[in-house]
């Protein structure tokens, strides 16, 4: 079985993802620290970034995007059930743009039971 | 309201005008979030919208955010506010921008129509200051609603995991509607 390491992957979607974040950051940064869920400081350091630096950070063998929610967040904003899709969606986006400080609160499933 | 003291100063406040009333603001709102005079709000906005403000009062209960579907986008809407003033990068009347901006975006993603208008979110985020309204966790989901203040968080659900029987359903059934009397008239013998 041949050894597959993604390296090429990993960096195309790094460099998507950078050329993307600094596009957003330069074009309105107070949309582009909510939707990609960045601190201010690292969306002024983006927006500042030359190119050369961006590729520089792209071929680094890291996925650099990462999941900003945690495991049951993210469990509960795919698994939503509602009456229709819309509804579903629009709960998720709720869950999903609420405070993070209750990440530590909650650990029991109880949406599951409901 | 102090008139601008510069013309720098002005010219932020007609840029600022300019793109509230081109998301739907009211005359309300524009005169309590700039210092220009009414009458130069009143021109500015003809000109963009070629027709006159909308006259009268604006609605002042807390009620119809606390129905089921203006409910649910004015939670979202709070949530995502409270997700720009944390971000740190907007302040103020540019924080409700960059929020509404947000929620048209993510209800646009989602395909449906947006049901809050911006005059309302300023209206909500002022009951908000005000302590009338608050987030509350829901018991069930965790995800943060829009509740009256002091509402007992132990108990409260929200309206998505505990949905009232016709809630949602009043767009779904006004399209059926349509389309079946249009299919009544078509069927009939011209």
């Amino acid at each position: 079985m041949d050894h597959e390491d993604f390296a090429d992957e990993i960096r195309d979607l790094n460099l998507s993802y950078l050329i993307l974040a600094q596009r957003m950051v330069q074009r309105d940064p107070a949309s582009a620290a909510v939707k990609l869920g960045l601190e201010a400081e690292t969306a002024r350091w983006l927006a500042a970034l030359p190119p050369a630096k961006l590729v520089r950070m792209a071929s680094l063998q890291i996925g650099l995007p990462q999941f900003r929610f945690d495991a049951a967040v993210l469990e509960r904003m795919a698994g939503e059930k509602a009456r229709d899709e819309l509804t579903a969606t629009l709960h998720a986006a709720i869950l999903a743009h609420g405070s993070q400080r209750k990440k530590t609160k909650r650990t029991g499933g109880h949406h599951d039971e409901t | 309201m102090t008139r601008p003291e510069s013309i720098e100063r002005e010219a932020a406040d007609v840029c600022l005008a300019a793109e509230l009333i081109r998301l739907g603001a009211r005359m309300q709102l524009l005169e309590a979030e700039t210092s220009l005079s009414r009458e130069r709000l009143l021109k500015l906005y003809k000109e963009i919208r070629h027709a006159s403000p909308p006259k009268g009062m604006l609605p002042f209960s807390t009620d119809w955010f606390m129905t089921w579907q203006p409910n649910v986008h004015a939670s979202l809407f709070m949530n995502l506010h409270r997700r720009v003033r944390q971000s740190g990068a907007a302040e103020g009347v540019h924080a409700l921008i960059a929020a509404y901006h947000l929620y048209l975006d993510q209800i646009d993603a989602i395909g449906t129509d947006p049901v809050l208008s911006i005059t309302r979110a300023w209206t909500l985020l002022r009951f908000f200051e005000a302590e009338l309204v608050q987030l509350t966790p829901c018991s069930c989901c965790g995800g943060e609603f829009l509740t009256h203040a002091y509402e007992p968080a132990k108990t409260f659900v929200c309206g998505i995991c505990h949905m009232p029987s016709r809630a949602g359903s009043s767009r779904t059934s006004a399209k059926t509607a349509i389309s079946r009397g249009q299919k009544r008239l078509s069927a009939q013998p011209a």
